[in-house]
């Protein structure tokens, strides 16, 4: 489920995009707020988690921390135990502390899908503005390269690149993970740059003489820079939830690290023993990408859709 | 000048093939390791090595490789597979790719047959009531939805259908030979999770678009005249909304041909994707030129029919600017 | 009850008939009702055998390297349809003792470099012909052709040459001594098969035909009416496929969609019992452990491997992760699955991390990298473990997790920390030579001793048992504090089955009774 959207969100711009750009106020709707409080949450989490966690990733927690006083048992379960005292939330399926282990998730989860989404933006949009601004071969050639590269299922692609780099640390999961998402990112900035192009206050400023630069840097970046933050939130949970799909195929992070997805892939088992294990981290992975998309919504409302938001409320 | 923009875009997806060719060649030459090497594993000797490498063609140049294999492929000769290769013989990849392809096709068949006109139907619903309490439910669902990771949606089904109530195999075992309803229950499984998953897709999609629509000054002209807000959805937005719900169509069966891995591996599905996820752990390069190649193709070709169902549907792109 | 286990064999062996069997049994005062509850398996107790059904058994690998062709199996899948449609010359019973299969009997010369085989006559190929010395010689010869592709072409080394001596005799010669060779002739890759075939269709011998086959999707067999031996052939058809994900593999289980699978893990076995199937547990050699490569740093340094040795907290993981289904590792390959072989007077080393602080500190070593894939059940949890107790003493053990494809290719024996496993070998010599006579092939820590080398061979030619038990504890002493191995834990087979199933054999070479269960299972109608 990742780049799905992607020529829609190019024509919904193409809707989206008035010939001046839009001055509108960002009104917040209420799923929005909590969506903003969700994740401001998570992210004072990123910085401070470590902190404040009970015990490390790493640590496989002694049998003797379950032992339940009075009871003869030496050597109590310490796997997929239920929340308690001891494990607010649980353990995981080699007796490790899931609460511990999502607290340093987010920073993992949420640094390499920043990262990677960030990176795909970098790559994604200095092509998209060179190809609407430079020539006809230049545009052709590099849409043709992004039209290939986004014919090829992005999970796939991912598979061949990681055997090719015989599973590569984070740095290279953020690497091509940004690569693959830049393509889609392409496909935005080039529509969007094209229709500020064509726009009359750009042919004003041509005609005033002012220079390619000037033009990128005050007339295309301001006017694209909103719904690219809107697709930016839908490409940052695509790719949380890419890179729970490539742990799930084995491809994540190294261990010890925690990330979500591999904590709800390596918990799967639990499940069929009645275990929360694997929903726990999947809940954190849902409230992330659902507070996004509600933001997103937010976001969109105000860049378009007028009427529409006003038949709403 | 339809015509013309028809012909421009048939042109363009010809030029994207060729570079996908190109792309898929580098790529899989990328693969650490000798081929050759590979399939003889411990076995290897200098001398083996050389005979097979000459075998398979890998002692020529990259480029030379590059244009037979082409022109193979161009010709319907998808190369062979090291499937079998020890015995000396080796697996023409065309026979091993048919009854793959038959299961992917059936399955994407199948959950566009239920998914499409539901989900169009649930987002115009969802559209046409915006802040009801109907559409509050279906996009709070389908946002949950695409929120989770989908093995666990998979395995959640799994739980509560096969092994719970005990309605549904939890695996696909086909044997070739069902039909009816022995064939649905047999894939209902991995069909019911991907309708899930492909419909929560076109409901947003298809209810954001009509709604964007709706936005636009014409319509909004329109609804100051008092035109009734059915009347509107289905005479003007919907027919101006086909182009962006078809392309969103487009993309969920393309990804539903080639993207589906973890749905056919936790439901053991013999179908294209889980192949070539194999055919990449086996270092089986002229399979997994054979995958990308379909996959590539079908998205190439999906794409094409919504860009001309767009053009044919939008009378302003068909003379862009 | 030994007379009852002897006579189990010869049947299994196909020297007794059922007929002979029963009477054998009712010669001993055992029922007939009884008598056939111990056809095939001791642990059948639960139900009489009847003819019909079908079953589908699902492995945990696949795909379209799936292979027909013996000489090429790598897998459980591979082994198991291997022992549907073939036989070998020799098989292996569940004590580890061998029995004529094909080859009626065979003799060897007093220096081991000269074998005869006596052809079983009256041998039909599922595409029709008898079986004769010539097939033997054409199947065996595969092996040792240049550029074989064989996976265990390495035991055939010393081969001179197969040859036909008549009809029904086939002669080996060897340029070097090997006793061993009839145990290599067990190997699932050692099937005999037609020749001059490569139509796997016709060329096997086995109690079951193929009727169809997809590379990486399932193969279906049928019943050999022809069979040439009367070990029940109970189920009407047989079904193999394989899911590679273990938790779709278990709820397949639960949910009724296959009725055997294969590799279960520990920790599910109670939801396995609790939901009424039958979980399949054979004590075995079978091990995971940590190989430290002693030709280069870190493995190199004893008090470095010594460390990680005393860091392993070897009850943990049998209590937890095997959840009692193993035993504890000696870091020597001979557990007690070994019998008298296994040396019980060397003292148990225990998790003790004082002393593997003081031996790492000793090393100079504080950092290192392991490779690990999940080659076998519990090796990546055991990984962890030690990881998360290393810590704790301040050492930094990264992992790099990697897939398994490829694993044996790309990292064993190349990277100077990966995990291994191995599985059980018949004799604990054949176990000990295979891994670490000096610069053999598969000498995958690098472990090259000359004691041990002098060993290996001495204890072979050993006829006094006190004698040679001491020698193998000499030689598992020295595996246990010389060479690069760490091995925590011995690990049950596991697998799991539907309860109508009954007839799985001990056999703890292999998966399910050593993949060999086609021609005695049967399924209650």
């Amino acid at each position: 489920m990742s780049e799905q959207t992607n020529s829609t969100d190019q024509s919904l711009s193409f809707d989206e995009l008035p010939d001046a750009p839009p001055k509108r106020k960002i009104k917040l709707s209420w799923p929005g707020k909590i969506g903003i409080a969700i994740v401001l949450f998570w992210s004072v989490i990123v910085v401070i988690g470590p902190t404040i966690s009970p015990y490390h990733e790493a640590d496989i927690l002694d049998e003797e921390l379950f032992i339940v006083p009075g009871s003869d048992e030496i050597y109590p379960e310490t796997e997929f135990q239920p929340p308690s005292k001891i494990v607010y939330l649980g353990s995981d399926y080699i007796g490790r502390d899931l609460l511990s282990r999502i607290l340093y998730g987010a920073r993992t989860t949420i640094g390499i899908s920043v990262l990677a989404t960030l990176l795909a933006y970098l790559i994604g949009v200095t092509a998209g503005i060179a190809a609407s601004v430079g020539s006809r071969y230049l545009d052709m050639g590099l849409s043709r390269v992004n039209d290939a590269l986004l014919s090829i299922p992005s999970i796939m692609f991912a598979l061949v690149l990681i055997a090719a780099l015989n599973s590569p640390g984070i740095f290279w999961l953020i690497l091509i993970t940004g690569f693959i998402y830049a393509a889609s990112v392409f496909r935005i900035a080039r529509s969007l740059g094209q229709e500020v192009m064509v726009s009359d206050f750009v042919e004003a400023a041509k005609v005033r003489g002012e220079g390619l630069w000037w033009i990128i840097t005050r007339e295309i970046l301001p006017n694209i820079a909103m719904p690219l933050a809107t697709d930016f939130g839908l490409r940052f949970v695509w790719v949380i939830l890419f890179i729970s799909s490539l742990s799930f195929l084995g491809l994540g992070v190294q261990p010890p690290m925690s990330d979500w997805g591999s904590m709800v892939k390596e918990n799967l088992p639990g499940l069929v023993l009645g275990s929360y294990a694997p929903l726990m981290p999947a809940f954190a992975i849902a409230s992330l990408t659902i507070s996004v998309n509600m933001i997103v919504d937010d976001l969109s409302a105000a860049t378009g859709g007028k009427l529409a938001k006003r038949m709403i409320s | 000048m339809v015509w013309r923009a028809l012909l421009a875009r048939l042109g363009i997806s010809l030029v994207t093939l060729w570079v996908v060719s190109v792309l898929i060649f580098i790529g899989t030459n990328l693969l650490p390791g000798d081929v050759a090497q590979i399939i003889l594993g411990q076995m290897a000797t200098p001398e083996n090595t050389a005979v097979l490498r000459e075998k398979l063609g890998l002692d020529k140049h990259p480029v030379e490789q590059y244009l037979v294999w082409l022109s193979n492929v161009a010709m319907g000769d998808l190369g062979i597979s090291k499937a079998g290769l020890g015995a000396g013989l080796g697996t023409p990849i065309v026979e091993m790719l048919g009854p793959r392809i038959d299961n992917t096709a059936m399955l994407t068949v199948l959950v566009g047959v239920i998914a499409i006109p539901i989900s169009v139907a649930l987002g115009l619903l969802a559209a046409m009531h915006p802040g009801t309490r109907l559409d509050r439910t279906i996009t709070f669902s389908t946002l949950n939805i695409i929120s989770i990771p989908d093995f666990l949606i998979a395995t959640i089904l799994v739980l509560v259908f096969a092994v719970s109530l005990g309605w549904l195999p939890s695996i696909v075992y086909l044997r070739g030979d069902e039909s009816g309803w022995v064939l649905m229950k047999t894939i209902a499984m991995p069909l019911m999770t991907l309708v899930i998953l492909c419909s929560s897709q076109i409901i947003r999609m298809t209810r954001a678009t009509v709604l964007n629509v709706m936005s636009s000054p014409y319509v909004e002209m329109a609804i100051l005249k008092g035109v009734p807000r059915r009347r509107i959805i289905l005479r003007h937005a919907l027919f101006n909304a086909i182009g962006p719900i078809v392309n969103v169509i487009a993309l969920n069966l393309a990804w539903l041909v080639g993207g589906v891995v973890v749905v056919e591996q936790i439901f053991s599905y013999p179908g294209l994707a889980k192949l070539m996820i194999e055919a990449v752990q086996m270092r089986d390069m002229p399979l997994v030129q054979a995958c990308a190649m379909i996959f590539c193709a079908v998205y190439v070709v999906l794409i094409f029919i919504a860009d001309m169902a767009t053009i044919l549907s939008n009378p302003r792109l068909r003379h862009p600017k | 009850m030994k007379d009852i286990q002897n006579y189990q064999q010869m049947y299994r062996d196909g020297r007794l008939s059922r007929r002979e069997f029963l009477s054998a049994m009712g010669a001993l005062g055992i029922s007939a009702a009884a008598a056939g509850t111990l056809l095939t398996s001791a642990s059948a107790l639960a139900s009489s055998p009847n003819r019909g059904g079908s079953v589908i058994f699902a492995s945990n690998l696949h795909g379209p390297d799936d292979t027909l062709d013996p000489i090429l199996g790598t897998s459980t899948i591979d082994y198991t349809r291997a022992n549907t449609m073939y036989n070998g010359l020799i098989q292996v019973g569940d004590d580890m003792s061998l029995h004529p299969e094909l080859a009626e009997e065979w003799d060897v010369n007093d220096d081991a470099t000269q074998y005869t085989f006596k052809i079983r006559k009256g041998v039909a190929f599922h595409g029709g012909g008898e079986l004769t010395a010539k097939d033997v010689v054409f199947s065996m010869n595969r092996h040792i052709a240049s550029g074989s592709p064989s996976s265990i072409k390495s035991f055939f080394a010393s081969v001179i040459e197969w040859r036909a001596l008549d009809k029904y005799t086939v002669k080996l010669n060897l340029n070097s001594p090997d006793a061993d060779m009839p145990i290599k002739l067990t190997q699932p890759q050692a099937k005999i098969v037609k020749a001059n075939t490569m139509n796997w269709w016709e060329a096997g011998t086995g109690p079951y035909r193929m009727d169809s086959f997809q590379a990486g999707v399932k193969s279906t067999h049928s019943r050999n009416d022809n069979y040439w031996r009367d070990t029940g052939q109970w189920l009407d058809g047989i079904e193999i496929t394989a899911i590679t994900d273990p938790n779709a593999r278990l709820n397949a289980l639960l949910a009724g969609s296959v009725d055997m699978v294969t590799l279960i893990n520990a920790k599910t076995i109670g939801r396995i019992e609790e939901s009424g199937n039958k979980v399949l547990s054979i004590p075995s050699g079978l091990y995971g452990g940590l190989c430290c490569l002693k030709n280069t740093a870190p493995g190199s340094d004893d008090d470095f491997v010594q460390g990680l040795r005393y860091i392993q907290d070897r009850e943990r993981i049998v209590r937890k992760f095997l959840r009692g289904q193993g035993t504890v590792g000696n870091d020597h390959p001979i557990n007690v699955a070994y019998g008298g072989d296994h040396c019980s007077e060397l003292p148990q080393i225990a998790y003790d991390p004082d002393k593997a602080k003081y031996h790492l500190n000793k090393s100079g070593i504080n950092e290192a990298e392991a490779y690990v894939a999940p080659v076998v059940g519990f090796i990546e949890d055991a990984m962890l473990l030690m990881q998360a107790n290393l810590k704790k003493i301040g050492f930094n053990l990264k992992i790099k997790k990697v897939p398994t494809d490829g694993y044996w290719g790309a990292v064993w024996m190349k990277e100077p920390l990966n995990v291994v496993t191995w599985n059980m070998r018949p004799t604990a010599n054949s176990m000990m030579a295979i891994q670490f006579a000096p610069n053999g092939n598969w000498n995958d820590t690098f472990w090259n001793d000359d004691r041990m080398g002098t060993l290996l061979k001495s204890s072979l030619a050993e006829t006094d048992a006190a004698k040679r038990h001491e020698m193998h504890c000499e030689m598992q002493k020295l595996v246990s504090t010389k060479s690069g191995m760490v091995i925590p834990a011995h690990t049950n087979i596991l697998d799991a089955h539907n309860p109508k199933i009954h007839g799985f054999s001990n056999c703890p070479l292999g998966q399910f009774g050593g993949n060999g269960w086609a021609e005695f299972i049967w399924k209650d109608a």
